[in-house]
């Protein structure tokens, strides 16, 4: 109700009523809150539980806030006021150092307890070998047509990892000739200590990776000098880890999974170009703040949480008295289960959403198919488990419950996931830079390659790795396929009995029901088991983060 | 859908002439063309459109347009907007087949040649035929992998370098990304990135170049450089540009095509005749701003 006066001036433009704009937004609020809260409240419960924090000393909580949480906070708030990207660097560093140092404990697992060390080398070089030539090759693709090259790269893989003439001759009856590399470095008389051969794997990969990483942003000379800097660490720590009271496996494991790349982020958020070392302050007061309360609590004699989550639990299987039943066989299995969705699904799903994003004609079998992909995302993951041993059991004659048949059984049920999310990412690639692309004079397979998937790949790795977020949790398709509750040791094929972590919790909740294990090692496998979760969504998140700034 | 689907909806290719005789052919090309178009010109025929048709659905683009643009030389095409002027630029190249709903007939030849034969890789046409894109679209990669892109996908060898500064330099843009030839493409300001584009277009070398509008998003000086560079290009190679600046075509075009709203080429003739003489006062309305 505007109020014009005479001379035409306007004195004000009265007021427009947002009464039901406001209830609605209201609304929505306690709508959203809702299901955080009574989510919150649940987890907390259960957190209570199973870590007890109230069984801790005062004196504990004390050392931890005048160490860790003071000056964190004064820290953290100076930084974020000086520079905000610098905080949020210090942030994700404290985060990337907690989360590899857990993927770090399950390659420890890995390697001590399911692949012996000479095996492990022997199919990295078994396989480096053959890539690195094919590598070699492709560079000479001008010279040499893809036809040999294929047939090359083939030849190589194959005598490598099986040798002549392998199984195809072994099928016929035909004796070895040639050994594999792979048989032929397990059958070498004088074999390296455990750590070394472990430290070449691992810490080679890990090296790899940093000097790749190093390269991206400086040039091949940084990269080189990081990748031998990355593996001369990973050698110390081999040769320091006993010292210390740490075993060389574990201190070259972590060394190389956690602190070398954690180390190298740091040394590019720091130091690096446009880096900022206000980030590396605060990350550091975090970390060391940790390290210096733990140490006092332990001088000083305060005892922290009687938490169920603990080493014991962590590394020991399962037992009759819920005080030292253990989730560590449950933990193996989730992650060699992962490991072979992973393997599965992966190329699987993305194939398909290539496929049915760039190549499928629009017809009335591809509307079909699309129609059926969202239906079976949306099938009862039990439905999954009968047919994973209708199929594969039944049928193909596996023995049930095992890794592999556990594994595929999973990879089925997440695989219409994966696909409906890598086409999702697949198709958020502007079609501007495909209609670039092949005005360029690009074929559709030179499209897809340079430009649709390097797009998309970020996208449809945090898809992926949701939907693995979902396999983990999965239980009723592992009861289907007949995994057993209780396993005391680690799978080391993947054709052993497998259990996994959610397994394990509903069989102590079910089959052990009694007081104790529902008060202390149901809430400590649920937390362990939330935390592997929260580990990967996390790094999902990270990702597509990053994929959202740069894209 | 299948660039193969798309040579089996077209019509028959009457009188494809074959590859072989080009020189011979385009003669005749030339000669039939003078009764349609009522336009010749003294330099050899590059591409030539006879009765080109464009549906894009049910709904026609292009009516019967037949023309042919002489080689080494600047063809402006002017017309209202959405008068198809970028739908014929995608019939050269045949960047039609990649829309589904678009369905093209008639013939056009590009060097004798009907690339609407059966036996044409539209891939192989397109590595020939250069095309800027009336958004710029440069790849989410660096400067430097943005202008050796075609190198890469067309296995062409050289010294990569030296074309990446070749090509820059000539798009009127080497001075201010020199410095940064490794970041990335999209961070530049949209008028870079046509300019990056027009680069990128350029370095492997094509016969034609096609550009849809390619000065629509940049400043005067910027502008100038890549008219400057559009005549440079026309020594060697033959440019066919659509523009909705009068002046622009005017100023740099050696034959100017004007089409008018419902996809009909009404005049194409020399520059300079459309722009002082035209035959049809439709033409010399829009010319002039009467209508638009
Ligand atoms: N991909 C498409 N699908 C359906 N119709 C289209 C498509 N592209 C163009 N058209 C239609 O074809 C006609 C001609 O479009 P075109 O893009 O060739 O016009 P234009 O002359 O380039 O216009 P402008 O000057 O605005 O760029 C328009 O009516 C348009 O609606
Ligand atoms: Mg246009």
């Amino acid at each position: 109700m505007a109020t014009t006066s005479d001379s035409g001036e306007i004195e004000g433009f009265g007021q427009v009523s947002r009464t039901v704009g406001t209830v609605f937004r209201y609304l929505l609020l306690a709508a959203t809150m809702f299901g955080i809260v009574m989510l919150g409240v649940l987890l907390l419960y259960v957190a209570n539980d199973a870590i007890r924090p109230l069984t801790a000393d005062p004196g504990w909580y004390l050392v931890f806030l005048l160490a860790l949480v003071v000056p964190s906070a004064a820290v953290g708030w100076t930084v974020r006021r000086r520079d905000s990207e610098a905080f949020n660097f210090g942030t994700l560093l404290v985060g990337m150092l907690v989360v590899s140092l857990m993927f770090s404990g399950g390659v420890a697992l890995l390697v001590i307890d399911v692949v012996p060390p000479l095996v492990a080398l022997a199919y990295a070089i078994g396989i480096a070998v053959p890539v690195g030539l094919s590598v070699l090759l492709t560079g000479q693709a001008h010279r040499i047509s893809f036809t040999p090259r294929l047939a090359a790269t083939t030849a190589l893989f194959y005598l490598s990892l099986f040798g002549l003439p392998g199984p195809v001759g072994g099928a016929l009856g035909v004796p070895q000739v040639v050994p594999s590399l792979v048989g032929a470095i397990q059958s070498i008389p004088v074999i390296p200590v455990d750590w070394m051969m472990i430290a070449a794997v691992v810490g080679g990969g890990s090296a790899a990776a940093v000097g790749a990483y190093a390269a991206g942003i400086g040039d091949r000379t940084t990269g080189l000098y990081a990748a031998t800097a990355a593996f001369a660490a990973t050698l110390v720590a081999g040769a320091l880890g006993p010292a210390v009271g740490l075993g060389a496996v574990p201190a070259v494991v972590v060394t190389a999974v956690a602190f070398v790349p954690t180390g190298a982020y740091a040394w590019r958020g720091g130091f690096a170009e446009e880096g900022s070392p206000l980030g590396l302050v605060f990350a550091a007061t975090v970390v060391g703040g940790a390290l210096v309360g733990a140490l006092a609590v332990d001088a000083l004699g305060f005892a922290g949480p009687a938490s169920w989550v603990d080493w014991g639990f962590l590394t020991s299987a399962h037992s009759g008295t819920a005080e030292n039943a253990g989730l560590y066989p449950a933990i193996g299995g989730s992650i060699l289960l992962m490991a072979t969705v992973a393997a599965l699904s992966f190329p699987l799903g993305v194939g398909a959403a290539v496929y049915l994003e760039e190549y499928a004609p629009d017809n009335a079998l591809t509307r079909f198919v699309d129609v059926n992909i969202s239906n079976l995302a949306g099938v009862p993951s039990v439905v999954y488990g009968l047919l994973g041993l209708g199929v594969f059991v039944t049928y193909l004659g596996q023995s049930a419950g095992t890794v592999l048949v556990g594994g595929a059984t999973l990879a089925l049920l997440i695989l219409p996931i994966v696909i409906i999310s890598s086409r999702e990412a697949i198709r958020s690639v502007p079609s501007d830079m495909r209609q670039a692309s092949y005005g360029m004079g690009a074929t559709r397979w030179q499209t897809v390659k340079n430009v649709v998937l390097p797009e998309a790949f970020p996208g449809i790795l945090t898809g992926t790795i949701l939907a693995l977020g979902r396999a983990i949790g999965e239980t009723a398709p592992l009861i289907m396929i007949g995994a057993p509750n209780v396993v005391f040791n680690l799978p080391d094929t993947l054709g052993s009995k497998v259990s996994a972590m959610p397994l394990q919790v509903y069989a102590w909740s079910g089959l052990f029901a009694s007081e104790d294990f529902y008060t202390k090692a149901v809430p400590a496998g649920v937390v362990v088991l939330l935390a592997v979760l929260l580990a990967m969504n996390s790094v999902a998140i990270v990702l597509r983060n990053k994929f959202e700034r740069t894209g | 859908m299948s660039e193969q689907n798309r040579d089996e909806q077209r019509t028959g290719d009457a009188g494809s002439p074959d590859p072989t005789d080009d020189e011979m052919l385009i003669q005749t090309d030339v000669s039939e063309s003078v009764e349609r178009t009522g336009a010749s010109f003294d330099r050899d025929t590059v591409v030539s459109a006879r009765d080109i048709n464009v549906w894009y659905g049910d709904d026609q683009a292009l009516q019967n347009i037949s023309m042919d643009i002489p080689e080494k030389s600047v063809t402006a095409m002017v017309g209202p907007s959405g008068c198809g002027k970028s739908t014929f630029l995608r019939c050269i190249n045949r960047m039609n087949d990649l829309i589904d709903s678009a369905r093209v007939e008639g013939d056009l030849y590009l060097r004798g040649k009907n690339v609407y034969d059966d036996d044409v890789d539209p891939v192989a046409l397109r590595r020939r035929v250069g095309m800027v894109f009336q958004k710029p679209n440069p790849f989410p990669k660096s400067i430097r992998e943005n202008v050796t892109y075609g190198l890469k996908i067309q296995d062409k060898g050289g010294d990569y370098d030296e074309i990446v500064e070749e090509s820059l330099k000539r798009a009127a843009l080497w001075e201010e990304v020199k410095d940064q030839l490794d970041e990335s493409g999209l961070e530049l300001s949209g008028g870079q990135q046509q300019r990056l584009c027009i680069a990128r277009a350029i370095a492997p070398d094509p016969e034609v170049l096609l550009m849809d509008e390619p000065a629509s998003a940049l400043d005067p000086v910027a502008t100038s450089q890549i008219e400057d560079l559009i005549e440079e290009l026309a020594q060697e190679y033959t440019v066919v540009i659509v523009t909705h600046n009068m002046q622009q075509a005017a100023r740099i075009s050696d034959q100017t095509a004007v089409f008018l709203t419902g996809g009909e080429l009404v005049e194409f003739d020399d520059t300079q005749k459309i722009f002082e003489n035209p035959e049809s006062q439709r033409v010399e309305d829009y010319i002039t701003g009467k209508f638009g």
